[in-house]
């Protein structure tokens, strides 16, 4: 079970009649998300536009997306897996106490509304954003909600996407992936990649002072962090290349000033939907661009001695203990 | 901002369908109009979109690189992050968040060949 | 600068069938006239043929890096690639990261591979990930047959603008041909629907049906003059009894060139899955008769897998049937895709079927430049697992002992107890590489004729095809000794193939509207620009070329 049935915005663009945005405030995150992709176009199958859809937000509090949507539903704090079973339960025409409804804030008339909703659209689309994938259980939240878009698919078209910001992680994300086969959170240090979240991903490395040294490109640990993980950023070298002086600069090592990706430098950055966008840099920086200063540095670490022996073959990883 | 201070000069260059990476949108139909100094109109780009391109400019409003707060070169500093990089046993590269998909395989490059670890924003 | 002497030589293209032959390479990694210059690897006693070419296989784009991301289990459970100075790292196993795939192709003496199914709109995506494939060279083929700009100009009956359009896409994507995948189906599945029947219209359509696109389709594909054929995935993939629609499918073929992609998956008799048989004689006879077609086996091997196919309704109903995790992913206007992990079972009656009729097929059509070797990597298995396939091919005997492993009910439902015919050296060099890279259309491949590119395997011959196949002793590409003594030596950048036909000028005018239409990407952003495909090798069309 499970898996994750998704498409690209396009295809929401042209068909998508019921959208569902949980846990997430498009309208001050993503401020073009209505307008270029989801809710004001029109198209061949959708001709009147933000008429023939339907716009459910599920969020914890009100946000200035309330004012976009058709349905509002307030959902208590932390009960977001719990609705999202419910639904699924609900979808299947399984049986639900009123206690356990009660327990997430919304009323069964609300839900049994909701549900009758989902499976008369033509094509539904879930997006779901940090509010969901962020708090108490995230990956349990996400992988729910992946699940509720895979099974309504027994009744109608459904899919389901993350809401992702921070500019280009998602290029990140798809390049680790096909490089090393995992999204985040890799350990090279047997000489191949390794994968395991809660041991490799920073914080939980920098807090527990696993490192002994620290590279940090396009974002600000310094300014987010948990101040444990800052303190050992601030014992070990730590180097930032980044357009701006930030708060890791000022406890750096190194800082390199680099031109702004797509503004002075060039390149690709990914779309939410993973569609990789050209980028067209209008100004000309006096500062190199990152790639071609993390390539420079590449090419001073290869002329240093290896750290693996020559000579080492690929081997099967069940053969080791 | 400045704006006004260009008005006098040459007319601004335009840049059709450019990218905004601000945001997981990635919106791709800004019209950019600029002095190759800074960029004074993002057409069609939301408020965070705008307040993006417009906060950068071509000015070297920082030093190109420092080592222990002080002034470098950028050669010196590559030199400097090679040697330190190389030294750690365990050394971590993180973010990738606001950089080109290409400097981001550069740093997985970086990561394999130094044994280190690799992780983005999304492990947060 | 090479010479390789001594060596038992199969060069089908050549009809070279296991003749002693000194072969040199010259400083372009071409094959040339004698020389006496260089390095000389003694092949006395050894096997030389040319380097494998995978006509159809999903290593790079947006559904295998799909498909790696809903597998990290299979990643820890799989083989390694170990970190040198100038070399990357990488795992192998169902869905291989790039650095990997390169080394595992190449480490049992592939040296090309076609990567099958491109959306056009994550086409840059594509060319990155196969820039990061070392050593191989590679081409792409971009999905078609579910383009609804496309759809269209058939449906208004617009032959010539929908060729421009095929062409303005082939472009914009800088790929190297079309692959149809499930005609009109795809597109209907964006509503949740299916297109299974040749002759009726497809959803949304009052014209057009799946027969008419396919039809079309192959004529666009031979009227510019595209060095492969259009290379189509038929309806009903998977199903029970889809033998009729797959031959149906092929009568809609008559007087074009066309490739046949992974026809195991289409060779079913019976009405259900209780019924299910082979109906592979059926198909091969008709290949046997149609000397313009070709085909790839899309054989399967028992064992675990991902599936990932554009057949985004014959993905659902794989998930609605095992229960496991389920991937989909529709691409704006183009296609769609899906993606489901999978376990082939000897002891379940459809996988023994499958299993039989992949074979039957490489086995009973008689021409070898027809049925080329493939599993549709990673359906029907992982492509590092052909040597399991060429072994089977080869001994009879060891096809019996498998057959044993069967349920004893499968005895009429398959025909390969009763098939003799065992492959020769020659066979395999065919279908692995000759006759593959004849139908790609990349002439200076599978072959070891004066100009051609030096890429070359050699083996040690042993009494074990599955061990000689899969360690090869030297595999050279482009000249250069890539791997020796089984150990990789060298990891250089491959090619990148890709056509160029022609369409009219004013096809961009015409595009434009269509697309702002349905597209959410800028049209001037659309097309990939070519300093991004890295190391490209452009194949200019002329129209009539293809014969
Ligand atoms: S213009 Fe606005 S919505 Fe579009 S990418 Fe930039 S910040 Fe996001
Ligand atoms: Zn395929």
């Amino acid at each position: 079970m499970g898996g994750k049935v998704t498409c690209t915005l396009g295809e929401v663009k042209q068909r998508a009649d019921f959208i569902i945005y949980w846990g997430g405030n498009p309208a001050e995150c993503h401020p073009r998300h209505f307008t270029k992709y989801t809710l004001m176009q029109k198209s061949k199958f959708l001709p009147k536009g933000r008429k023939d859809r339907t716009m459910v937000l599920v969020d914890i509090r009100e946000t200035k997306s309330v004012k976009a949507s058709d349905i509002f539903l307030q959902v208590r704090p932390g009960k977001d897996f719990e609705l999202i079973t419910i639904l699924r339960a609900l979808v299947k025409e399984q049986h639900v106490t009123d206690a356990q409804i009660a327990e997430t804030g919304i009323t069964r008339e609300v839900l049994d509304d909701l549900v009758a909703r989902m499976k008369a659209a033509k094509f539904g689309c879930m997006f779901f954003g940090m509010g969901l994938s962020m708090t108490r259980g995230k990956h349990m939240n996400s992988a729910a909600l992946l699940t509720l878009a895979a099974e309504m698919n027994a009744f109608t078209k459904f899919v389901a996407m993350p809401m992702r910001g921070h500019g280009n992680v998602t290029g990140a994300d798809v390049i680790m992936r096909w490089q090393t086969g995992f999204p985040f959170g890799i350990s090279f240090n047997r000489g191949y990649p390794r994968y395991n979240p809660g041991e490799f991903s920073t914080v939980d490395v920098l807090v527990r002072g696993d490192c002994d040294a620290a590279f940090i490109i396009g974002a600000d640990p310094g300014g987010t962090m948990p101040q444990p993980a800052i303190d050992h950023l601030k014992r070990i070298p730590t180097i930032v290349l980044d357009p701006h002086i930030t708060h890791t600069s000022k406890l750096a090592r190194v800082h390199i000033t680099t031109a702004a990706q797509g503004i002075a430098a060039p390149g690709t950055a990914y779309r939410m939907d993973e569609i990789p966008m050209p980028l067209k840099p209008a100004l000309k920086s006096p500062y190199p661009s990152d790639e071609e200063v993390v390539r420079r540095i590449n090419e001073a670490i290869a002329k240093k001695p290896f750290w693996i022996p020559e000579g080492s073959m690929p081997q099967m990883l069940t053969e080791q203990v | 901002m400045s704006a006004t201070a260009a008005k006098t000069e040459t007319p601004l260059q335009v840049i059709d369908n450019a990218t905004c990476t601000f945001c997981g949108c990635v919106c791709d139909d800004i019209q950019l109009h600029h002095d190759e100094m800074r960029i004074h109109k993002a057409k069609k780009a939301c408020v965070l979109g705008t307040a993006w391109f417009l906060n950068h400019t071509a000015e070297k409003k920082y030093p190109a690189a420092l080592i222990d707060g002080k002034e470098a070169t950028v050669d010196e500093a590559i030199e400097e992050t090679a040697r330190l990089l190389h030294e750690a046993d365990m050394p971590l590269i993180y973010g990738m968040s606001n950089t080109t998909c290409e400097a981001q395989k550069e740093c997985a490059a970086m990561a394999d060949s130094l044994g280190g670890l690799l992780d983005s924003h999304t492990s947060l | 600068m090479l010479r390789i002497t001594g060596g038992k030589v199969y060069d089908p293209a050549n009809k070279i069938d296991g003749q002693i032959k000194d072969l040199h390479i010259d400083s372009d990694g071409r094959l040339c006239e004698p020389t006496s210059e260089g390095r000389s690897i003694d092949a006395t006693g050894m096997i030389v043929m040319p380097g494998g070419v995978d006509v159809h296989t999903h290593v790079a784009g947006g559904a295998i890096n799909f498909a790696r991301a809903m597998t990290p289990e299979d990643h820890r459970r799989t083989q390694a690639f170990i970190r040198t100075k100038t070399r990357r790292s990488g795992l192998g196993g169902m869905a291989p990261t790039t650095f990997a795939t390169g080394y595992l192709y190449a480490g049992m003496g592939w040296t090309t591979v076609n990567e099958a199914a491109v959306p056009v709109l994550s086409a840059r995506h594509t060319h990155e990930e196969l820039a990061d494939i070392p050593i191989v060279d590679k081409s792409t083929l971009t999905l078609m047959a579910n383009n609804e700009i496309m759809l269209d100009q058939m449906e208004a009956g617009e032959y010539e603008r929908a060729r421009d359009v095929v062409a303005w896409y082939i472009w914009a994507a800088k790929s190297y041909g079309v692959k149809a995948v499930n005609p009109g189906g795809v597109a209907a599945w964006k509503w949740g629907g299916d297109a299974r029947q040749l002759s009726s219209p497809i959803e949304g359509y009052d014209k057009i049906t799946p027969g008419t696109i396919v039809t079309q389709l192959a004529r666009i594909c031979d009227d510019l003059g595209l060095p492969h054929p259009m290379h189509l995935h038929c309806n009903d993939l998977g199903a029970p009894g889809n033998i009729k629609t797959t031959l149906d499918t092929l009568k809609h073929l008559e007087g074009s060139r066309a490739h046949i992609a992974h026809s195991q998956y289409h060779a079913y008799g019976g009405d259900g899955w209780e019924s299910i048989c082979s109906a592979t004689a059926q198909l091969a006879e008709y290949f046997n008769t149609h000397p313009n077609i070709t085909t790839d086996a899309g054989a399967v091997l028992f064992g675990d897998t991902v599936t990932i196919t554009a057949d985004g309704p014959w993905q659902h109903l794989l998930y609605k049937l095992t229960g496991r995790k389920w991937g989909n992913l529709d691409v704006e206007n183009e296609t769609g895709c899906g993606i489901v992990p999978y376990t082939y079972r000897p002891s379940n009656l459809v996988n023994a079927v499958q299993w039989a009729c992949g074979l039957e097929l490489l086995l009973l059509i008689q021409n070898p430049w027809q049925v080329f070797l493939s599993t549709d990597h990673p359906n029907g298995g992982c492509f590092w697992r052909y040597p399991e396939i060429i072994k089977l091919l080869m001994s009879r005997d060891f096809r019996e002992e498998c057959i044993k492993k069967l349920p004893s009910n499968i005895k009429n439902k398959i025909v390969l107890p009763e098939i003799d015919r065992e492959y020769t050296l020659s066979d395999v060099a065919t279908s692995m590489s000759a006759g593959p890279a004849r139908a790609l259309g990349l002439k200076q491949k599978g072959n070891l004729g004066v100009g051609c590119d030096a890429d070359i395997v050699i083996y040690e011959q042993e009494d074990d095809p599955g061990e000689m196949f899969a360690h090869p002793r030297y595999v050279i590409k482009g000249g250069e000794v890539i791997i020796e003594d089984g150990e990789i030596r060298e990891a250089p950048d491959g090619r990148e193939y890709i056509a160029r036909p022609f369409y009219d000028p004013a096809t961009n005018d015409f595009m434009r509207p269509l697309f702002e239409d349905c597209y959410t990407m800028a049209f001037d952003n659309y097309p990939v620009e070519m300093e991004r495909v890295h190391g490209a090798s452009i194949h200019e069309c002329k129209p009539g070329d293809a014969s």
